[in-house]
């Protein structure tokens, strides 16, 4: 089979204007695919992940925004009373935005201690002494940093809130690497908050028997009798709900992505058939030095493939680069999607484009190799 | 036993109701060695029994045995596999690759064959020695004149050392002199090479470049030997 290699790479070099904008027809496609397929798996981390099935979010009922909900900070006593409930952890979070944005900052103020014990960060710089030991100070998780620029030490204002970056942090959790962590009590006195005594919401982690349905249902009895009435829900599912503006939007998002390798199906085709019709005398006479049809099959799938797959393997590159350059966090009320590059989107990328390169020659490869000689010679 | 045998070879072709048959019944034998040159009148099926022996086309009706083989009843696979390894095929224009080199053109049947890079090269060089062309080796087929172009095809149709080679009308799109040169190239690739040829032709001059002349009139072979040959054989018998 190789030994025909550099007749194919020949012959898409011969017709390089349009095996170029075959290519980076294909590129472009495969580019927005992947980006596409980031912002899914985002979002799928976020309600699936074992650690969103596990964990309960208590929220004010009826409430959506962060800013709207308000729970007494001393819920967290009531709720750790009930049975398979293992620490409750008060947040209260803050952000820039309730509607859908781009680039959403989102404050979680937890108590210091709750904090290193709650969540798994790992500081790539500052520590975590600088951060106990001021009030003002930040943990600047490390997508954030980059897309603000923040560096350890220096302070960093939005509305009413101005800290100081004590520390960047990465995660094993993509999404929590868009978050700032502050102390509560911080977040809660600071001026125009008007959070003195509350919280946002509370996070409940469980005991490993616990059964998280069964569980939420007891936390809302329990709290019943309270001033404010609440919502507890998996984490998982709170997400979801919170972010379901969004997730109409990514599923419909979700068809652009096959509309782009529809669309690269019917590119790559259109320049396969072109190609077969334009060679009609050159594979008659192929056939006459002794190709078998089923060569001549696999001649035109290949050209096809490498297109397809040159285009694909750059444009999986660019959408992997684009998205580890970090540029944006599609978030909503307080949650954000997080995206990152992952081998899974660059195996998929890859996958699609091989799929997609032998599907498209499928039919023109087809008639090439059926082909009868002698009509071909003919009428040449 | 001749090395190749047809028997009752028939083909027609059906357009609407009409039915034309270029080849009724046709016999003929060729001797291993042998030129022949098949001449005949405009639309009288040299062509085509030309394409039927080098399996390029199907027969209605017939057989067709070459060194042993009948062609007749391979498989379209089998078929280009007894081409790749038995046939050379000399068309009249346009026959190279045009993204291959003069090189690479003629080594392409060579691809087919169970043959190492430095047999296939050997071969290679060999074949475009003997059309005289070593020095255009890396030329691209558009930068080769007609007679040239027409040479390394074929170099293409000996280098795999067929057992026979068909060449349909080799200069009909050439000048006189070129012509002239690529009859001589046949002529020598016969009587050096020993090579068994039927070439297809309308102009009595190249057909006088064969050992053999055949006339193709109305669905039957008749030979045309020229006397002076001395070797001119009874007319064939034809069937109906
Ligand atoms: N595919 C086809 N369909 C219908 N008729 C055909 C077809 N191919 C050939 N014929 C007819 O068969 C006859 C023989 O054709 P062929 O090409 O063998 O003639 P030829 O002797 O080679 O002619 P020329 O000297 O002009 O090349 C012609 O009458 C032609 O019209
Ligand atoms: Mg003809």
């Amino acid at each position: 089979m190789f030994r025909f290699t550099p007749y194919v790479i020949k012959s898409l070099w011969r017709r390089r204007a349009r095996t170029l904008l075959t290519v980076s027809g294909a590129a472009v496609a495969l580019l927005v695919f992947c980006f596409v397929g980031s912002v899914q798996e985002g979002l799928r981390r976020l309600t699936e992940d074992e650690h969103a099935q596990r964990t309960l979010i208590v929220f004010q009922e009826n409430r959506f925004c962060p800013t709207s909900s308000r729970l007494p900070h001393d819920y967290a006593d009531r709720i750790r009373t009930v049975p398979g409930v293992a620490d409750v952890v008060p947040v209260l979070v803050w952000t820039n935005n309730c509607r859908a944005i781009l680039d959403a900052i989102v404050f979680n103020g937890l108590p210091v201690g709750k904090l290193r014990s709650a969540r798994d960060l790992q500081l790539t710089s500052g520590d975590w002494t600088e951060f106990a030991g001021r009030h003002d100070a930040a943990l600047v998780g490390r997508t954030v940093a980059r897309r603000h620029n923040l560096a350890m030490g220096e302070q960093f204002s939005i509305g009413e809130i101005s800290v100081r970056v004590a520390g960047v942090f990465e995660s094993a959790v993509p999404a929590e690497e868009n978050l700032i962590y502050t102390d509560l009590p911080f977040l809660q006195y600071t001026p125009g908050m008007n959070a003195a005594g509350l919280v946002t919401q509370h996070e409940v982690h469980l005991t490993d028997d616990a059964e998280p349905e069964a569980v939420a249902r007891a936390i809302d009895q329990a709290l019943k009798a309270g001033p404010v009435a609440t919502t507890t829900r998996r984490k998982g599912a709170f997400q979801a709900s919170v972010l379901s503006d969004l997730v109409d939007l990514i599923g419909f998002a979700h068809w652009l992505g096959y509309a782009c390798v529809a669309l690269v199906l019917s590119l790559v085709a259109t320049t396969t058939v072109m190609s077969v019709q334009d060679r009609i005398r050159e594979h008659a006479v192929l056939q006459t030095l002794g190709l078998r049809p089923a060569r001549i099959f696999r001649l035109v799938i290949a050209e096809s493939l490498l297109m397809c797959v040159f285009g694909g393997v750059l444009g999986t590159i660019a959408a992997l680069a684009l998205i580890a350059s970090g540029g944006m966090a599609i978030g909503a009320e307080g949650v954000t999607i997080a995206f990152r590059p992952s081998w899974q989107l660059g195996a998929m990328g890859i996958a699609v484009s091989l799929a997609v390169g032998v599907l498209a020659a499928i039919v023109p490869a087809f008639q090439a190799a059926r082909t009868q000689i002698v009509s071909a010679l003919r009428n040449a | 036993m001749a090395l190749v045998e047809i028997r009752n070879l028939t083909k027609c072709f059906r357009k609407g109701d009409e039915t034309i048959t270029p080849l009724d019944n046709v016999d003929l034998d060729i001797e291993s060695g042998q030129f022949v040159a098949l001449m005949g009148a405009s639309g009288t099926g040299k062509s085509t029994l030309l394409n039927l022996l080098a399996g390029i086309d199907r027969a209605d009706q017939g057989s067709i045995n070459v060194a042993g083989t009948e062609i007749t009843r391979l498989s379209r696979s089998r078929l280009a596999d007894w081409r790749a390894a038995n046939l050379g095929y000399i068309f009249q224009t346009q026959n190279l690759i045009p993204v291959l080199t003069a090189y690479e053109n003629v080594e392409l049947p060579l691809l087919l064959l169970p043959l190492s890079g430095a047999e296939r090269r050997k071969r290679v060089e060999v074949a475009l020695e003997a059309v005289g062309l070593t020095d255009r080796v890396d030329h691209y087929p558009r930068q080769l004149s007609g007679g040239q172009e027409q040479r390394v095809g074929i170099a293409r149709a000996i280098v795999a050392h067929p057992a026979i080679i068909v060449a349909d009308e080799p200069t009909g799109s050439l000048d006189a002199t070129t012509s002239e040169q690529i009859q001589v190239l046949l002529g020598r690739l016969n009587r050096e090479l020993g090579m068994t040829m039927l070439m297809v032709t309308h102009d009595q001059q190249v057909a006088s470049i064969g050992t053999r002349c055949l006339r193709l009139d109305r669905g039957r072979i008749i030979e045309a030997t020229p006397k002076r040959h001395g070797r001119q054989e009874q007319p064939h018998a034809m069937a109906r």
